[in-house]
């Protein structure tokens, strides 16, 4: 569950938001032609009024909800889901 | 594998007497910037040190800025220490004898609030005096961490 609540904080979407969702889906796959058209995943809030300066207060109310344990479990998952990532990042450049 | 969380709870296990303060503490306050190592204010007394020591003992501890030279604190060195900087098979944990924007141990510890955790009672610093501390650092990413904390604040004066 956090780390999936990690990977919708890397595009500033709620899980449960099927409205987001469904606009993102949208993007990636709306095409005049018919071909796949990846365009770029949005990045900053889909709600308006969502974001309060630089701060993206549904995530940040989405973390006042947990415990604190439950925030520190959090970081720890998505420290190792951040690294795992550049891990991956590094094999692929690595590639001749 | 980092595993911040178990190297809080070894601290807490161990009877370390510290504050938690730092990227760790703003999260456990519920900032969501993700940090990467748990700072510590503690008290430096010789007994204190040996109890952090003994709880990262089988983590092969090294001094951070020094990684070949593995953790062996003897009470002479613990002495003369104003910080302590470990890096663990689970992580990075820093020892700080005094928080800029706050004060030493004793001022830092006035300003601890105490959380249930699984592994006991800790005690963290609370959100003016880290607002203060992140404020008095002045790095980008500290203010940021600032924003939210402030945010976090107003909500909870709401409350």
């Amino acid at each position: 569950m956090t780390l999936t609540a990690t990977v919708f904080a890397s595009t500033n979407v709620k899980p449960n938001d099927a409205k987001a969702h469904s606009l993102l889906m949208h993007d990636r796959t709306s095409n005049r032609e018919g071909a796949l058209n990846e365009t770029p995943t949005v990045y900053g809030s889909v709600e308006p009024g969502a974001a309060a300066g630089d701060i993206d207060i549904s995530l940040l109310e989405e973390s006042l909800r947990l415990s604190p344990w439950e925030r520190m479990l959090a970081n720890d998952d998505a420290l190792n889901f951040g690294a795992s990532l550049c891990a991956a990042m590094e094999r692929r450049n690595a590639k001749p | 594998m980092q595993n911040l969380s178990e190297l809080l709870r070894r601290l807490i296990a161990a009877e370390v007497e510290f504050i938690l303060v730092g990227g760790f503490a703003a999260v456990a306050h519920g900032v969501t910037l993700v940090t990467r190592d748990v700072d510590i204010c503690c008290r430096f007394t010789d007994a204190n040190l040996m109890r952090i020591q003994r709880a990262f003992a089988d983590l092969h501890p090294v001094h951070r800025s020094r990684p070949d030279l593995p953790l062996d604190l003897t009470k002479e060195q613990c002495a003369s220490l104003k910080n302590l900087y470990i890096r663990t098979d689970l992580g990075v944990v820093d020892c700080l004898g005094e928080i800029l924007g706050v004060g030493g141990f004793d001022e830092v510890a006035k300003h601890g609030v105490e959380v249930d955790l699984p592994g006991g009672k800790c005690r963290l610093l609370d959100l003016d005096a880290l607002i203060r501390a992140k404020e008095a650092m002045g790095r980008d990413h500290d203010r940021i961490t600032v924003k939210h904390l402030q945010e976090i604040q107003k909500r909870q004066a709401r409350n």
